[in-house]
C-alpha cells in the first residue's frame, strides 16, 4: 500500500452508526504501534508531558524508587533536565529477578539506603513498578508496608503497567489515584473544593476561579499548586471535587469512598455554547446558579471578531494538544472553517462528535497517529494552519502546538486558542 | 547496595543496542513490548529518530497477550505492517515481557517467515543488560543470517563494525569518516542490509566497540576477512589532554580506551561495559567508581559520572558517551 491510511468522517460516522467494527488501522490493539516523532511525547512521555514517573511525583517533597529493568528507566534522564534529578532512584532488575521476583526482598533495604542518602526526610516514597511486576502479580501493598515499617516514610505504589493501557484502570488513571492516596479523612469545609484531572494547574485567568467564588467557594485546591506536604494534606478538606479529565474519575471515586468527598465531572470543550451549558448544569448540580454571561458574551464577540479577521481557513488538527482533537475540529467547523485532516484516536466517547463532524464535513480525513502506515504520510500542502504538536510535525505550514503544561479550560481556553491562532496567522 | 542507582540514570539497555544496529538496515523492527521500551528507544536512545525515518514499531502487547502467550496476534500485526511498509526483512527485539513468559523466539521467527514471506530474525534481548550486549547479538545474527555463504574476500573495501550512536556518540557517518583516509563502510551507520549480504566486498574490518568483536571473529572464520580492534575517531582535544596522563583514569567503552592507549595514553582504564583489554577495570556499581576515583588527578569520562563523586577535587575532562548518558559528541567536540 505504502500510503498513510485514512478514512473520511462520513465513512467513519457510517461505520459507527451501523455499529460495525472500526477499521483495523483505527484499533490500536490490532496493529503495531508507531511512536512517530509526531506523537512521541504523547505516547511515551519523557521531558514533555506527564507519564507515570513524573506524575507520581506530584506529591510535594516526594521521591521515587523505580524498581525495574534498566530499559524502563532509561529516558528518565530527560526529566533530570527539568529539575527532577534529585528525586529519582533506581533499583535495577537482572534476568533472574524478572523471572523469580527475588528483587521484592530488596526494595525495603533500598528504601532505607535512599533515606540515608538524602539530607532530608521526603514526604513520601513512590515505588514505581513496571510490566515485569504486572506479570509476576506483585503485591505492592505488602511491599509498601514493609518499606514504611523500615523507613517511617509513607510509601505508595505507582503502577507503570504499559501492558494494561487499555484496561479499566490504565496507568495514567492509576497514578492519579496513587497521588491522592495519602490524604486522610478530616473535617470538610463547605466553601472549599478541588480541581482534579491535571498535574499542572489551570491558567490563573481561567474564569472557573471567579465563577466558583461567586457562588461562595473561597478555596480551590489543585495538587499542582501545593508547595508543601501540608498543603497537599489539606486537599481532603474539600467539600466536593470537580473532575476535568476523565482519567481522574477513579481518583475521584476513591476520594468519594475513602474521604467522603463527592465529585462532579466537567469536560474540557471549546465550543462557547457547550461551555455555557456546562456552567449552567454545574450551577444546578451545586444548587447555586452560576452567572457566566459576562464571559460567555465576551467569548462570542471574540469568536465573531476572529471570524471576521480570518474568514476562510483550512485546518489540520491533531491530538497532541490541550483538548480533544475531534471536539476542537467540530468547534472550528461550526465556526465555518474547513478541517481537512484530523489525527486522533477514535473512542473515549467521541463517537457522537464524529457523527456531527460528518454532517458538516463528510470529506474530512481521519488518520490514526499510531498506524504504521503513517510512516508514509506526506503533506499535500493545502493546509493553512496545523493545530497540535503532531499536526505541526506533519505540515511545514503555520502551526500552533497548543500543548502548554499549564492547562487551558472553559472560556479562557477558547479565548486563548483564538488569541494564539491570531498571533500565528499575523 | 548492589544495583541501586542513587546518582545517575540507567545506561542504554540491550534493546536499544539491538535497535541501533538494525535502524538503517531496512528491517521492519518490532520491539516486543507494551509500548514503554519502544518509547525509550525512539524517544531517547535513537538520535536518528528525528532525522531519518525507520520502520521501528512497538508490538503493543497487552496483559492478556502476555498471559495467554498470544504470539499469533503478534504475527498478524507483523504481517499487516509488512504489507503496508514493504520491508526487506523483519526483526523482533525482545524485552522483559517475553523474557518473563519465556517466548519461543525460534517458533516466532519461523511463523513470521511463513506468514510474511520475507526473512525474520529474533534478538533475545531482555532489557536487563547493557546496550553492547544487544548490539553484539544483532551484529552476529545479521551476519549469520544474511552474509552470503562461500564468499571470499575478493574486494578491497574497508569497513567499520561497532560504530552505533550508542558506542560512538555520533549519529552521522560523516562525523567519523573525516578521521579516515579512504571511504569506508560503517555497518549500522549509513549502510543497509546489502552490506551485510555482500560481505565478500570487504578485505578488512576495524572493530571500534566491543559489540563488534564476536561478529568480526565469525567473519574471519567463515569468510577469511581480517580485522583489527581500534578506535581511530578520537578528537584532537582529547589527544592533547592525554599527553601527560600518568595519574589519569579514562572511562568509556573499552575499544575507545584501547584507542586512547594506542595514541599515547598512559593512565588507567575503566569501563561499565564489556572489557577488551585485560587490565581495564570493570565498574559494575556507582560504588565501584567512588572507590577508585579519588586516587586520580584527572578523570576523562562522561561528565554525568561526576554526580557519583561530587567531592572529587581533581580535573574532570568531559568525554560524552551516548550509551551512558544519552549525550552526543557532535556538539561537544570543540
Amino acid at each position: 500500500m505504502n500510503k498513510a491510511y485514512y478514512i473520511t468522517a462520513g465513512e467513519l460516522a457510517k461505520t459507527i452508526e451501523e455499529k460495525k467494527p472500526l477499521p483495523t488501522e483505527l484499533q490500536s490493539s490490532k496493529h503495531l504501534i508507531y511512536s512517530s516523532p509526531a506523537t512521541l511525547s504523547f505516547n511515551s512521555p519523557g521531558a514533555k508531558g506527564f507519564g507515570v514517573k513524573r506524575a507520581a511525583l506530584a506529591i510535594p517533597d516526594s521521591v521515587m524508587l523505580l524498581v525495574a529493568p534498566a530499559c524502563c528507566g532509561r529516558n528518565t534522564a530527560l526529566l533530570n533536565e527539568i529539575g527532577y534529578s534529585e528525586r529519582f532512584f533506581y533499583l535495577l532488575l537482572d534476568d533472574t529477578d524478572i523471572v523469580t521476583g527475588r528483587h521484592l526482598n530488596k526494595i525495603a533495604t533500598a528504601a532505607a539506603e535512599i533515606k540515608e542518602e538524602l539530607n532530608y526526610t521526603p514526604s513520601s516514597l513512590m515505588i514505581c513498578i513496571t510490566c515485569v511486576d504486572a506479570l509476576l502479580g506483585t503485591d505492592m501493598d505488602r511491599v509498601c508496608k514493609k518499606c514504611f515499617e523500615k523507613t517511617g516514610i509513607p510509601t505508595v505504589p505507582a503502577y507503570m503497567y504499559a501492558l494494561t493501557r487499555e484496561n479499566k484502570l490504565p496507568p495514567m488513571a492509576g497514578v492519579r489515584k496513587s497521588v491522592y492516596s495519602l490524604l486522610k479523612p478530616q473535617k470538610r469545609i463547605s466553601t472549599s473544593c478541588n480541581i482534579l484531572g491535571y498535574f499542572s494547574p489551570l491558567y490563573d485567568n481561567c474564569e472557573i476561579y471567579p465563577l466558583l467564588k461567586s457562588i461562595g467557594i473561597t478555596k480551590v485546591g489543585e495538587i499542582a499548586r501545593c508547595k508543601t506536604f501540608e498543603e497537599y494534606l489539606s486537599l481532603s478538606q474539600a467539600n466536593f471535587n470537580l473532575v476535568l479529565n476523565r482519567e481522574a474519575r477513579h481518583a475521584a471515586q476513591y476520594m468519594q469512598e475513602n474521604l467522603g468527598i463527592p465529585f462532579i465531572e466537567l469536560t474540557r470543550v471549546y465550543s462557547p455554547q457547550k461551555i455555557h451549558k456546562q456552567y449552567q448544569l454545574l450551577g444546578q448540580a451545586l444548587a447555586s446558579p452560576i452567572d457566566d454571561s459576562k464571559y460567555y458574551e465576551a467569548t462570542l464577540k471574540k469568536t465573531e471578531y476572529f471570524k471576521k479577521s480570518h474568514p476562510s481557513l483550512t485546518f489540520a488538527v491533531g491530538e497532541w494538544l490541550n483538548g480533544d482533537g475531534f471536539e476542537i475540529s467540530l468547534t472550528l467547523l461550526e465556526m465555518g472553517y474547513s478541517v481537512k485532516e484530523i489525527y486522533a484516536t477514535v473512542g473515549d466517547g467521541n463517537e457522537n462528535i464524529i457523527k456531527h463532524i460528518a454532517k458538516i464535513s463528510p470529506q474530512t480525513r481521519v488518520y490514526s497517529n499510531l498506524s504504521p502506515t503513517m510512516l508514509s504520510y506526506r503533506s499535500e500542502g493545502d493546509i493553512d494552519i496545523a493545530l497540535g504538536a503532531d499536526a505541526a510535525y506533519y505540515h511545514s505550514t503555520k502551526a500552533l502546538e497548543f500543548n502548554s503544561e499549564t492547562q487551558p479550560f472553559g472560556y479562557q481556553g477558547i479565548n486563548m486558542l483564538l488569541d494564539s491562532l491570531s498571533e500565528v496567522l499575523k | 547496595m548492589k544495583k541501586l542507582l542513587k546518582h545517575i540514570s540507567p545506561f542504554a539497555p540491550d534493546i536499544s543496542g539491538a535497535c541501533s544496529v538494525l535502524y538503517e538496515t531496512g528491517a521492519l523492527t518490532v520491539v516486543c513490548d507494551a509500548g514503554g521500551c519502544a518509547g525509550n528507544v525512539c524517544g531517547f536512545d535513537e538520535p536518528r529518530w528525528l532525522k531519518k525515518k525507520s520502520p521501528l514499531f512497538s508490538a503493543g502487547l497487552r496483559d492478556m497477550d502476555a498471559i495467554l502467550g498470544r504470539d499469533d496476534r503478534l504475527i498478524e500485526k507483523l504481517t499487516l505492517a509488512c504489507k503496508q511498509t514493504e520491508p526487506v526483512f523483519s526483526a523482533i527485539v525482545g524485552t522483559p515481557v517475553p523474557a518473563v513468559i519465556a517466548t519461543d523466539y525460534k517458533a516466532l521467527e519461523r511463523k513470521a517467515e511463513e506468514k510474511t514471506g520475507i526473512p525474520c530474525i529474533c534478538i533475545n534481548t531482555d532489557g536487563t543488560k547493557h546496550y553492547d550486549e544487544g548490539e553484539e547479538k544483532a551484529y552476529y545474527i545479521l551476519f549469520k543470517k544474511f552474509a552470503k555463504e562461500g564468499t571470499t574476500p575478493k574486494g578491497n573495501k574497508k569497513a567499520v563494525l561497532g560504530a552505533t550512536p550508542l558506542a560512538a556518540s555520533v549519529s552521522d557517518k560523516k562525523e567519523l569518516q573525516k578521521y579516515l583516509k579512504e571511504e569506508t563502510v560503517f555497518f549500522s551507520l549509513g549502510s543497509d542490509i546489502s552490506q551485510y549480504i555482500n560481505v565478500g566486498d570487504f578485505s578488512h574490518i576495524t572493530v571500534v566497540s566491543p559489540s563488534g568483536i564476536k561478529a568480526a571473529q565469525y567473519l574471519k572464520e567463515k569468510f577469511g576477512i581480517s580485522y583489527d580492534i581500534d578506535y581511530p575517531f578520537i578528537p584532537e582535544h582529547i589527544l592533547e589532554q592525554i599527553k601527560n596522563s600518568k595519574r589519569t583514569l579514562a572511562i568509556h567503552q573499552d575499544v575507545y580506551l584501547k584507542g586512547l592507549r594506542k595514541r599515547g595514553f598512559e593512565g588507567d582504564c575503566a569501563t561499565f561495559f564489556k572489557r577488551v583489554q585485560e587490565d581495564t577495570m570493570i565498574l559494575k556499581e556507582e560504588e565501584d567508581l567512588k572507590n577508585i576515583a579519588y586516587d586520580y588527578d584527572v578523570i576523562i569520562g562522561d561528565i554525568s559520572l561526576k554526580k557519583i563523586i561530587p567531592d572529587y577535587k581533581g580535573s574532570f575532562i568531559d568525554l560524552p558517551h551516548f550509551g551512558l548518558s544519552g549525550r552526543e559528541l557532535k556538539n561537544e567536540d570543540p
